[in-house]
């Protein structure tokens, strides 16, 4: 009645609600979308912004933080030792002798040696100490300093294998090389085929288990090897050609005075004796000179099943506690959060919310997860976007989830019957408050399950963040079976842990499914 | 106790106020412009074929579904879908007026599952109109006893019959103090041996003077309940009139309908 003042009923306030044509399904109410789907992304850019140190940052003592990029599974050069649990070796006592003579602070970050480069041109490391050989190409890309190794390649076979003892007799065979390494190339260039592995203990095992002819690589992580296992299954049958390669420290062609402190400091501990020192520690003779003669070597680690099982428990444990519990339930809170949003937003029916929404659902379900985690870790700071480890393999795997959680959260709110939301809207219920107090409720009942396949999933894909240098289980796994080849029980042992707790959740999930039913219709 | 309607507003106008509300759903036209009034106090059957658009005349009067064009009045709230507000906010305000006016009964209830009896009651009270739970308790449970359902408060819908559930349903939409009650076929649903508590529940809300907007097939329940009857027919008011009507049809339309419900009643 237009004129008239409206007159409410007593204690009748004012009520608004979306004038929605149910017909269509429920439309959300654009502005209340957009705050939601701010927040999580809001989230995100904070955890990106966070923590990134800048490239060799000084820290409060005005000293020089130099970030070390190593593989510490490649025994006797960088590994974990087992009775310590530090990071050590060849290279890492070198690296840090270097380091005290030009008065920098070492920070380590692991990484597999497919990954070190992508890491050193993305800024997340400094100098790479991994038995890094000189060559060419390389020159061409990074700064080297002068050698502190020198060695020769070996042709190693399995025991029982024949024929295999040169170079040109390694055409048309199959070895396993770390796909970036100076070896694959030399394997290559003679006309072998390649199989990519990750550090020279999986490539011997998969000599061993017969999936490959032979292995080209640097004599002394051989004779490291074969001292530490004792194995007699596999042997070095030849030289891989007569060239002696040079191993040094690598750094960005960027950042040539911090290659000239490295070199100043290593021609000093070439003339005080220390370097030939290390080697002699590790090597019995001196790798640092050209002609190091023969070497003996006791290998790097010897322990029995038993107690690699046992000492590794530990650090895998931690893995879990520090690393995979944490990740997973932030990447869930953050992950559900987003879904909810995409969720929303691919039901609106606003065009510049509903597109977005798709296409982001789209591209997560139709790209694997481990490319979303190299575009974020290392893609994203070819542009300029540099984000630390453990905040990016929050950013991937929460994306992912809100991915995969999104399609889930949608067609649950799709199955709460529509006569709900009618229900709601006649007893004056805007948009917003019929999601939470009346769809949202019922709809979380039927998206239990299915979510906590979902948080299952992510439980077992956290361990994709060793990829991106996150110490997680997995890693510490991949750690300890490098350096003592004990593959098999630590890999179960892994397995136990992973099993452990997605068996914990599957039991929450029971309880929880018990306590929703109670008004199950 | 809030089981009696609200007051006589001394007006000489009608409660309720529909005039040439039409409405399509893609190329069908469903209504083709629906007039009538009904006074505050009495009962309405809205009988008619499937496929008459009855349930449509009903979902207008609360914007389910929002009519292509005419006018809806109830009490002191009109919105005119001819000339909507083009601000979004104002458009908004005036159908969540009108939509306040009236509390709907559902064919399937609809009552939040989630919910327990007493929660599902005092939903729109405290959530919506900002009534203390005290005061809304106090009012439920005068309702439920009402109803006869006094000591199922703590119930989970799941937990009661199919004629129990629309009773707390018609509970429901008493709980916010409407001015009218649509009720859109409130015992289709039901198992027959089910259906005479809730028309008993229905007939006492009639008796105790609720504005009351049904749409039904029930005949004989039209007739005893109501004060008028709107026979609609491919999406016009056929004929109109009180209930003697169902007993005496002046149109052949209303005539075949009858004769054909009465017979396979």
């Amino acid at each position: 009645m237009p004129g008239s003042s409206p007159a409410p009923s007593p204690g009748r306030s004012p009520i608004y609600s979306e004038p929605v044509e149910l017909r269509k399904g429920r439309r959300p109410s654009t502005r209340w979308l957009v705050v939601l789907i701010l927040a999580p992304l809001v989230l995100l850019g904070v955890l990106a912004t966070s923590p990134a140190q800048a490239a060799s940052a000084a820290d409060g003592d005005g000293q020089r933080v130099v970030r070390v990029g190593t593989e510490g599974t490649y025994p006797p050069f960088t590994y974990v030792d087992p009775r310590t649990s530090q990071l050590t070796g060849y290279d890492i006592e070198v690296v840090e002798a270097v380091a005290q003579e030009a008065g920098w602070k070492l920070k380590f970050v692991q990484s597999p040696f497919d990954a070190i480069f992508p890491a050193l041109d993305a800024k997340r490391i400094d100098v790479v100490a991994n038995q890094v050989t000189i060559n060419p190409e390389r020159e061409a890309r990074y700064l080297f300093t002068k050698p502190y190794t020198y060695s020769h390649g070996v042709i190693v076979t399995a025991a029982d294998t024949k024929g295999i003892t040169t170079l040109a007799d390694l055409k048309g065979r199959t070895t396993a090389q770390s796909e970036t390494s100076n070896w694959a190339q030399v394997a290559r260039d003679a006309g072998a085929k390649v199989r990519s592995v990750e550090g020279f203990a999986q490539a011997a095992e998969l000599l061993v288990q017969g999936r490959v002819d032979a292995i080209v690589n640097d004599n002394i992580a051989v004779l490291d090897y074969l001292a530490s296992t004792g194995s007699k299954d596999i042997k070095i049958t030849g030289e891989a050609g007569d060239e002696v390669s040079k191993q040094a420290l690598a750094f960005r062609k960027s950042d040539p005075a911090l290659r000239d402190e490295a070199n100043d400091a290593l021609e000093k501990l070439r003339d005080d004796g220390t370097l030939s020192n290390i080697s002699e520690k590790y090597f019995k003779a001196d790798v640092s000179v050209p002609d190091s003669g023969e070497l003996e070597l006791e290998g790097s680690d010897t322990r029995s099943t038993p107690e690699v099982v046992r000492e590794t428990a530990w650090p895998m444990l931690r893995g879990l506690v520090v690393g995979t519990i944490p990740l997973t339930v932030i990447c869930f809170v953050v992950g559900m959060l987003i879904a909810l949003a995409a969720a929303l937003a691919r039901m609106s029916a606003n065009p510049l919310l509903r597109n977005p929404a798709r296409f982001y659902i789209s591209v997560i379900r139709g790209t694997p997860l481990l490319v979303q985690l190299f575009i974020v870790f290392y893609g994203l700071p070819q542009i300029g976007l540099k984000i630390p480890s453990y905040p990016a393999a929050i950013i991937a795997l929460s994306l992912n989830v809100g991915g995969y959680a999104a399609e889930i959260i949608r067609s649950s709110i799709l199955s709460v019957p529509r006569g709900q939301f009618e229900a709601a809207t006649t007893i004056g219920m805007p948009y917003a408050q019929s999601m939470r107090r009346i769809i949202l409720p019922q709809a979380a009942r039927i998206a239990v399950p299915p979510l906590s396949n979902t948080l299952l999933s992510l439980i077992k894909d956290t361990s994709l963040a060793s990829v991106v240098l996150v110490p997680e289980l997995l890693h510490e796994a991949q750690v300890a079976a490098a350096s003592s080849q004990q593959y098999l029980p630590l890999y179960i042992f892994a397995a136990l842990y992973y099993w452990v707790v997605c068996w914990l959740v599957s039991l929450a999930q029971n309880r929880l499914e018990g306590r929703l039913e109670r008004f199950a219709v | 106790m809030t089981t009696t309607p609200t007051d006589h507003r001394g007006s000489s106008q009608s409660l309720i106020e529909v005039a040439g509300v039409a409405k399509a759903f893609g190329d069908q036209q469903v209504l083709n412009g629906i007039d009538f009034t009904a006074e505050e106090g009495t009962a309405t059957a809205l009988l008619g074929p499937s496929g008459s658009g009855k349930t449509t005349v009903l979902r207008s009067l609360n914007v389910l579904e929002t009519p292509d064009a005419g006018t809806v009045r109830i009490a002191d709230a009109s919105v005119d879908f001819n000339s909507l507000p083009q601000d979004k906010q104002l458009r908004r305000r005036e159908i969540a007026a009108l939509r306040s006016r009236s509390g709907m009964v559902f064919q399937s209830h609809n009552l939040f599952p989630h919910k327990t009896v007493l929660e599902n009651l005092n939903e729109g009270p405290v959530q919506v109109q900002g009534r203390t739970p005290e005061e809304a308790t106090a009012d439920a449970r005068g309702l439920l006893e009402q109803v006869g359902l006094a000591g199922r408060e703590d119930a989970y819908p799941a937990q009661l019959s199919g004629g129990q559930q629309q009773r707390v349903g018609i509970a429901r939409a008493l709980a916010l103090k409407p001015q009218v009650v649509l009720l859109d076929e409130p015992t289709s649903a039901l198992d027959p041996e089910l259906v005479g508590e809730v028309l008993g529940v229905i007939k006492d809300l009639a008796q105790q003077g609720w504005t009351l907007m049904i749409v039904t097939h029930e005949v004989r329940f039209a007739r005893d309940v109501a004060d008028q009857v709107l026979f609609l027919d491919g999406g016009v008011v056929a004929e109109r009139g009180g209930p003697e009507v169902l007993s005496d049809p002046q149109h052949d339309r209303t005539k075949q309908f009858l004769s054909r419900i009465l017979a396979a009643g």
